[in-house]
């Protein structure tokens, strides 16, 4: 009986053990787990942080661990965890970044059902004209906007004013003019620049540089992709005027002073003109709340150089949520629907992260058009097109950078540098990698 | 008693010996070992890192490419250039100092400490220190407008090419001088004092003392530091990757360790730079024997 007794307990305590054990594994297996890697925002950590506390209240058997990574370590990161097989199910990089994995199907087409939309054609009308082109390949699209972003120049009236110049009249509407205000602005001690009136973005050769080079004519490929450099006078011609920018032509700016954005915001009399985004406003009146209502800056649009062939605007270009194709059916879908819930909040991304995601409804509503500068912006947005995009394009922007810069501050001739480039790019061309 | 018999106390100890060494020994497989020949496999394939394709067999293909490219012997150029400049001076004043601290009778410990300190950041962060001391704004172009007694001369810290070139080897020399200073020290250190002694006895002043008694003695110090300088050398990225991405030109400071990042992450070539990362392991393999051979025939004993 004792014996009896003890194997009963025995069993009893086993039997317990099995139905507890099944019922975690049964509800481990329901439970949906998705991870989801951004870049730094504080503010988009805040409103994020919300969708997705109220999402998993929505579908209960969902998880989702979000992570935050370094604005500019994320496209390491990501590729690396990519070529590992360990990549997160949702992600957003910069479309120049993003393009490559289209290319090479590392992510899933988007789930129109579980995004909420009835086909590819009912989610291109929700959004403006293009929006999709960057993502789209064999008719099918891979990722749907966070955000859309064209750069313009913001301006500091009190510089101008103080070198003698009048905001309102005198701002400059081509790149000569710009070089020519930038003279009047500039103040030196010997050859030491510590005023600058304007200087560019420069690690962004492909977003602001090369619609330059278009202005003049140029283009980095032919249309069949086969041939690279076209039009050698544009590429000179911007090449030289970059040279005389520098240190060894009229001193304006360098790429190796501090990042014009950076300084702009805080009015210290040392940068007059910065080239940047609409998010550049919600940065300025978190940095600098008393100049940000002073009314003492204005944005204005995208110089173009005279006797201009073509008005084209800085180029505009995004970040998309994409999925990890190798993921589970199951999880691409539910990733889908989590995209779609965060996304379908447009109004609170502008005005809690300065950030235009491109849908119609957005862009047509009386508060956005009310936004400061918004048209200025949108007209830029009109006469601009979607940044360069190519397998290699990053590959592409380091030898223009390299071309720039060896002009500006090596003392390399032009005509040398633009060859240099072009066997550089005809190499990677042929080599079909 | 039948165990004792199987084994005997050499075997034993071996066995143990064993033991405490399998958990690094199998760090090495999978960290070092590992890696070194996944690199070699992979420099003659032909693969793109995000492509889910099989990679191509090319053969000696990558090397054959790089040893007519242009980009790789200046990157080559770029490392000889950055080496040759950092591994004498670091050798040279890391033994000055040592020598100098040990001959203090206070504040060893000290020197020791505000030497060693900039050993003790990382890379990223050191660079960026030196990234603002050299803007044209900076310290630096301060310093030397006052040394020079001139007024606003911008010395081109990180655009001119010289110049470039020679800020990062200041950079590194400020980062490690302390470091192999502290080796020096210990390497001294372990010199026995009666050496010294009997050479005061036989009428050596310090000088002669340190460059008969304490210089070849501290050989196999000056050995160990001389490797490991050309190693670190050779390896050198954070600090020319981080200039370079800062608005620093690249070409003067395109080490092979930065071209090999960028051919790998940047390019996605990864056959192509695991073919750059072979050569360089192969150029300090054999480096490193060429240093370790030539100490060899000179070994200095005093008894």
């Amino acid at each position: 009986m004792r014996r009896f007794s003890r194997w009963f307990t025995v069993g009893l305590v086993m039997s317990l053990c099995l139905i507890v054990f099944l019922s975690l594994g049964v509800s481990a297996a329901n439970t949906i787990e998705l991870t989801y890697w951004t870049h730094t925002d504080d503010n988009r950590t805040e409103i994020e942080d919300r969708y997705i506390a109220e999402f998993t209240k929505l579908y209960p058997n969902v998880k989702i661990k979000r992570v935050v990574n370094e604005g500019s370590k994320m496209g390491d990161l990501v590729l690396t965890a990519f070529s590992a097989q360990n990549a997160p199910d949702i992600f957003n990089l910069p479309i120049e970044q993003q393009y490559a994995y289209v290319q090479h199907y590392r992510v899933a087409p988007v789930d129109y059902k579980a995004a909420g939309y009835k086909d590819a054609n009912d989610l291109r009308a929700q959004y403006l004209d293009g929006t999709f082109d960057a993502v789209t390949m064999d008719g099918e699209i891979y990722g749907l906007p966070l955000e859309l972003t064209n750069w313009c120049i913001y301006v500091n009236k009190k510089i101008f004013r103080d070198a003698g110049l009048d905001p309102e009249k005198d701002y400059p509407k081509t790149w000569e003019e710009i070089a020519d205000v930038s003279d009047k602005i500039v103040i030196r001690e010997g050859d030491i620049i510590v005023r600058r009136g304007f200087d560019f973005r420069y690690p962004y050769y492909l977003v602001s540089v090369l619609p330059m080079i278009e202005q003049l004519g140029g283009k980095l490929l032919s249309d069949d992709g086969k041939k690279a450099i076209v039009n050698d006078q544009a590429w000179l011609k911007v090449l030289e005027y970059m040279r005389d920018w520098g240190p060894h032509g009229r001193n304006l700016g360098s790429p190796t002073y501090t990042a014009p954005r950076k300084i702009w915001n805080k009015d210290n009399n040392d940068m007059a003109m910065c080239v940047s985004g609409f998010y550049q406003q919600g940065r300025l009146r978190l940095d600098n709340p008393e100049f940000y209502d002073s009314k003492e800056w204005m944005v204005i649009p995208f110089p173009v150089f005279k006797g201009a062939v073509n008005d084209v605007a800085c180029s505009y270009y995004g970040h998309y949520m994409m999925v990890n194709a190798q993921t589970s059916l199951e999880k691409q879908e539910m990733a889908w629907k989590f995209i779609a819930y965060m996304l379908d909040h447009p109004m609170e991304y502008l005005e809690k992260v300065n950030i235009i995601q491109p849908r119609r409804d957005l862009l047509e509503s009386k508060d956005f058009k009310a936004l400061p500068y918004m048209d200025v912006f949108m007209g830029d947005m009109e006469r601009a097109h979607i940044v360069f995009l190519h397998e290699n394009g990053y590959q592409f922007e380091r030898f223009i950078k390299e071309a720039v810069e060896s002009v500006m501050l090596s003392g390399v001739q032009p005509q040398e540098a633009l060859d240099t480039l072009r066997e550089r790019i005809q190499e990677v061309l042929d080599s079909e990698l | 008693m039948q165990h004792n018999k199987r084994f005997s106390m050499e075997q034993k100890k071996a066995r143990w010996g064993w033991i405490f060494v399998a958990p690094s020994l199998l760090f090495f497989l999978v960290f070092s070992f590992y890696p070194i020949f996944n690199a070699i496999y992979m420099s003659f394939f032909k693969k793109n890192l995000l492509s889910l394709k099989p990679p191509e067999f090319v053969g000696w293909g990558n090397y054959v490419y790089l040893s007519h490219s242009k980009t790789f012997w200046q990157s080559v150029s770029n490392t000889a250039i950055f080496t040759i400049g950092t591994f004498i001076p670091l050798v040279a004043f890391s033994l000055m100092l040592a020598a100098f601290i040990v001959s203090r009778r206070r504040f060893q410990k000290f020197f020791q400490m505000a030497l060693y300190s900039p050993a003790a950041l990382s890379s990223v962060v050191a660079a960026l220190i030196w990234l603002l001391i050299f803007d044209p704004r900076g310290l630096a172009n301060q310093t030397l407008n006052t040394l020079m007694q001139t007024s606003g001369v911008n010395y081109h810290w990180l655009s001119s090419s010289s110049m470039l070139r020679l800020s990062t080897i200041v950079v590194y020399f400020w980062k490690y001088v302390g470091y192999f200073t502290v080796v020096f020290v210990a390497g001294i250190g372990g010199i026995p004092d009666y050496l010294h002694e009997a050479a005061l006895i036989d009428g050596a002043d310090s000088w002669k003392d340190f460059w008969h008694i304490t210089f070849p003695l501290l050989k196999p110090t000056t050995l160990l530091v001389s490797v490991m300088v050309m190693i670190q050398c050779l390896k050198t990225f954070s600090t020319q990757y981080l200039f370079s991405t800062s608005g620093a030109p690249t070409r003067p400071i395109d080490v092979i360790t930065l071209n090999i990042y960028n051919t790998a992450i940047k390019d996605h070539n990864i056959g192509r730079a695991s073919a750059m990362s072979v050569l360089l392991f192969l150029v300090m393999l054999i480096l490193t024997w060429l240093q370790l051979r030539i100490a060899k025939t000179e070994d200095v004993t005093y008894n």
